[in-house]
């Protein structure tokens, strides 16, 4: 037998053990690999390119996958080097037995350090290669074309010996035990319990008694136990904050564009007005509008007498001119007293940039924003609410360029020669959140335009909608051929289903880890099968059934899952609590949802670790024996 | 569930039984044909590898035959399946293994209670068996302790206990002696006496010259074949 040979014929030998190490390290260095580029893409990506999504909701999501990151990377730490843990604890038994048939410390130890390596190297080469799949994947299944770039490769190495020096230096700790056990501890299987409190006689009922079995075996395996709760708990804690945190943020973040931009809101302008319009509130899920629009051509111009007959129709609830317009704005910068050394410090400088600027009556707006700050004030027309996007690139401190403090609340914004003072800032999809709303009043002061250029129409949910649309049409038609009414609702439901789609791609994450501690539990149990085989083939000759051994094996599964479980969700609550959204929104519904997912998960991780028992307990007992 | 009457515990006819090792068959057991009758004290002899423990434990019910037929307690076990043949060692079969194979996460009391649970014993009538079984093999002092803390004799002592718990019919030893000293070998051989004068059916696989003199008659096994059949 060459030096090489042994261990790669070992491992060819126990197939079983060694594709469940190689494929749980896979799973965890693909899901930990798949996330940061992902989140680079997604949350990171945004930020910085912020071509799509909104500033307030790209920080949400960034703060997620920012936060399951670390515990990704937890999790993904702690599941390499329970495996690695695992597989070599197996190989006590062998060490021992090759050492007593005569093999050298230093030879054996060889042995299985290249089996270590080759298990390693094998689960991190293979992990790199489904992370980047996963991320290829989920980039072009959704509709993330817009984030199609090349992938940070970079990545690859840093994860790769991350992992795989994880793994080592875990892997190794447990040889180096098991070199320093002497062959004769090695191959006795004696242990001992200490004794039972008491004298008295008190033998057990039968559910006791596979109780007993059960908890003892846990007991006597305790490293391998008290790692495999570790596991599963810091597996719950993920499980917990990014299924509650995920279905309550992305149940927030749909209600927020929901109500930015309202439901029965139909629009009314030109067609080339129309068009734009629509595009600017899909940029949020990668359109793209026509840059060179001319806003202020007179064509666009709302006719008074459209409004006035908008007014009139029965059914209509809200009727909301607005004139929009792209205009180049500057920050107003304010003061501040420095309440210890009474200095006066600026708040914020005098920035610049593009931004759309929409005029509305404050009395007839048809949306409800999610608003930092309140909306404007029907008398007051030098007031402006900025979207959140405009509120992080020109009202957020900037150390580099000088400013040490900013914030919107207390500053302002000029247009041409008018200024603003801002009240609010909102979450608003149009034109990825770069907006402006003051008075209509003021605008068409400023420019000029005496007249709205769209018109949003909220109807009587309670109407009769395709009658009323049809009269809407009539009423439009009969003033102005070259205006068309447009549906929003495809343009609401285009977003609402972007957003769907990136956090279902978030929850990719969690399930990619929920498979891997999945893998771990089954490697458990079949340690257990495989510590108390002898022990399962007496109970099996003296009358046990098959049943009995499997359910003596699922009781130590569910031990161990129900520590997990209680540790790692109360955990995850905390911190769910901790890292939420203001304003979340939360209805029972909701709660029953996660609950649900997180039952599901619980149960699909018990049946998985069934797997080797029910395997084990069909065996022949004789095989078992031998 | 008393099983069918007969003065045969035990009836073989041509028995085989042989192992796939790789590409080649071993014939453990060839054409066994012997019968048991209630109340017999049977010991099984032969050298090391001749197939006395194959044979106890196809009797058991543990083991399956490759072809040929056993009846035990009027039972045709090739028909049965696992969980029938589980309920039949529980309640009707006591088995005594050469290596004592006591669970080791149970204490003494739990070793031996535990046949008496699966077969759905109340609880007080359990623990008044279970003293008393104890006090026959002399380790009542020892109830609580784990089986890692006795020595061999008394954990086969334990073993004993343990066949012994449901009152079984029949009762297999394999090598009960084999791994003792003469004086724990002298308490095992006293218990399978006083065994065989409470009229139960017992085989047992031995060399032990003490325990053959016991025995009502001897089946010699040589490679697999029943080579003699004395008194
Ligand atoms: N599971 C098995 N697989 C293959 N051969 C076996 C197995 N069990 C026993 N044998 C073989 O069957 C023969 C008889 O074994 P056994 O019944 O244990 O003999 P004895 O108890 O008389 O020493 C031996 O040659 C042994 O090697
Ligand atoms: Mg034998």
């Amino acid at each position: 037998m060459s030096k090489a040979a042994f261990p790669v014929n070992d491992l060819v030998r126990r197939r079983l053990q060694t594709s469940l190490t190689v494929v749980t390290l896979t799973l965890s260095v693909a899901s930990t690999l798949f996330l940061l580029l992902f989140s680079r893409r997604i949350g990171l990506g945004i930020t910085s390119a912020g071509n799509a999504l909104t500033y307030g909701l790209s920080a949400v999501f960034s703060q997620f996958l920012l936060f399951i990151g670390v515990l990704i990377f937890a999790v993904g730490a702690v599941i390499t080097s329970f495996i690695v843990f695992l597989i070599m604890k197996q190989r006590t038994r062998d060490f021992g037995l090759i050492k007593a048939a005569g093999c050298p410390n230093g030879l054996v130890f060889g042995y299985f350090m290249t089996e270590l390596l080759t298990v390693t190297f094998l689960g991190c080469v293979s992990g790199v290669a489904l992370g980047f799949a996963a991320d290829f994947a989920a980039t072009s299944m959704f509709q993330f074309q817009a984030y199609q770039a090349t992938p940070d490769l970079w990545l690859a190495p840093l994860v790769f010996a991350a992992f795989f020096v994880l793994a080592l230096i875990f892997g190794t700790k447990p040889m180096l035990d098991a070199a320093k056990v002497s062959p004769i501890k090695a191959l006795s299987p004696v242990q001992y319990f200490g004794l039972t409190t008491g004298n008295k006689l008190k033998p057990l009922s039968r559910a006791g008694l596979t109780l007993k079995i059960a908890s003892r075996s846990l007991f006597r395996r305790q490293s391998a136990s008290v790692r495999i709760v570790i596991l599963l708990s810091t597996v719950f804690v993920l499980l917990t904050v990014s299924i509650s945190g995920g279905v309550i943020a992305n149940n927030t973040s749909r209600s927020w564009v929901e109500n930015a931009i309202g439901s029965n809101v139909v629009a009314i302008a030109h067609e080339s007005m129309g068009v734009q319009y629509t595009q600017l509130l899909a940029k949020f899920s990668g359109a793209t509008e026509n840059g060179d629009f001319n806003y202020l051509n007179a064509e666009l111009a709302v006719p008074d007498i459209l409004l006035d007959e908008l007014e009139a129709i029965q059914g209509i609830e809200t009727v909301d001119a607005r004139l929009i317009l792209k205009a180049h704005i500057r920050e107003v910068s304010n003061f501040t007293i420095d309440p210890e050394t009474l200095a006066t410090l600026p708040v914020g400088g005098s920035r610049e940039g593009d931004s759309l600027i929409v005029g509305v009556d404050p009395q007839k707006v048809t949306a409800t924003w999610s608003i930092k700050g309140r909306f404007l004030n029907a008398e007051e027309t030098g007031e402006a609410v900025i979207g959140d996007s405009i509120s992080q690139t020109m009202f957020s401190p900037d150390p580099q360029a000088g400013i040490h403090f900013s914030d919107p609340l207390s500053q302002g914004i000029r247009l041409q020669n008018g200024s603003f003072s801002i009240v609010g800032v909102c979450i608003d999809p149009i034109n990825n959140g770069k907006v402006a709303y003051v008075s209509i009043e003021k605008l068409q002061n400023l420019t000029g335009i005496s007249n709205a250029n769209i018109v949003l129409v909220k109807l009587d949910p309670a109407a009769d909608r395709s009658a009323l649309l049809a009269q809407i049409k009539n009423e439009v038609n009969g003033v102005n051929s070259a205006f068309s009414v447009f549906e929003l609702e495809e343009v609401l439901q285009e977003n609402l289903d972007f957003l769907g789609s990136v956090w279902l791609t978030v929850m990719f994450l969690p399930l990619f880890t929920l498979m891997s501690a999945a893998l771990c539990l089954i490697g458990y149990t079949m340690l257990a099968v495989e510590e108390q085989r002898q022990e399962f083939a007496v109970l099996r000759a003296m009358g046990a059934k098959p049943k009995t051994v499997v359910t003596i094996l699922a009781v130590q599964g569910l031990i161990v899952l129900f520590s997990s479980v209680a540790v790692g969700i109360s955990l995850g609550v905390i911190i769910t609590l901790m890292i939420l959204m203001p304003q979340p929104l939360v209805t029972s519904f909701i709660i029953i949802e996660i609950a649900g997912w997180l039952l599901a998960a619980l149960v699909g991780m018990f049946l998985m670790s069934l797997w080797p028992a029910v395997r084990f307990a069909k065996k022949p007992i004789l095989k078992i024996l031998s | 569930m008393p099983l069918k009457t007969s003065d045969l515990v035990v009836a073989t006819d041509s028995l085989n039984k042989a192992y796939q090792l790789g590409d080649v068959e071993v014939e453990v057991l060839k054409g066994i044909t012997f019968k048991v009758a209630r109340g017999e004290f049977v010991a099984i002899c032969g050298p090391s590898g001749s197939g006395k423990t194959t044979l106890l434990n196809i009797i058991s019910g543990i083991d399956r035959t490759t072809s040929g037929k056993i009846i035990v307690l009027g039972e045709d076990l090739t028909v049965q399946d696992e969980n029938f043949l589980a309920d039949f060692r529980c309640n009707h079969v006591g088995f005594v293994f050469q290596s004592y194979n006591l669970v080791s996460t149970l204490t003494v009391a739990e070793n031996v209670a535990f046949p008496m649970e699966w077969s759905r014993k109340p609880e007080e009538e359990v623990e008044t068996r279970v003293a008393e079984l104890l006090e026959t093999v002399g380790l009542q002092h020892r109830a609580n302790h784990f089986p890692a803390q006795l020595s061999g004799g008394e954990q086969q002592r334990v073993a004993f206990a343990r066949a012994l718990a449901n009152d079984p019919e029949l009762i297999l030893a394999d090598e009960p002696t084999g791994n003792l000293d003469t004086k724990n070998g002298q308490k095992i051989t006293q218990m399978l006496r006083t065994l065989k004068a409470n009229g139960k059916t017992v085989i047992v696989a031995t060399h032990d010259p003490e325990l053959m003199q016991l025995a009502d008659r001897t089946v010699c096994l040589e490679d697999g074949r029943i080579a003699s059949l004395n008194e």
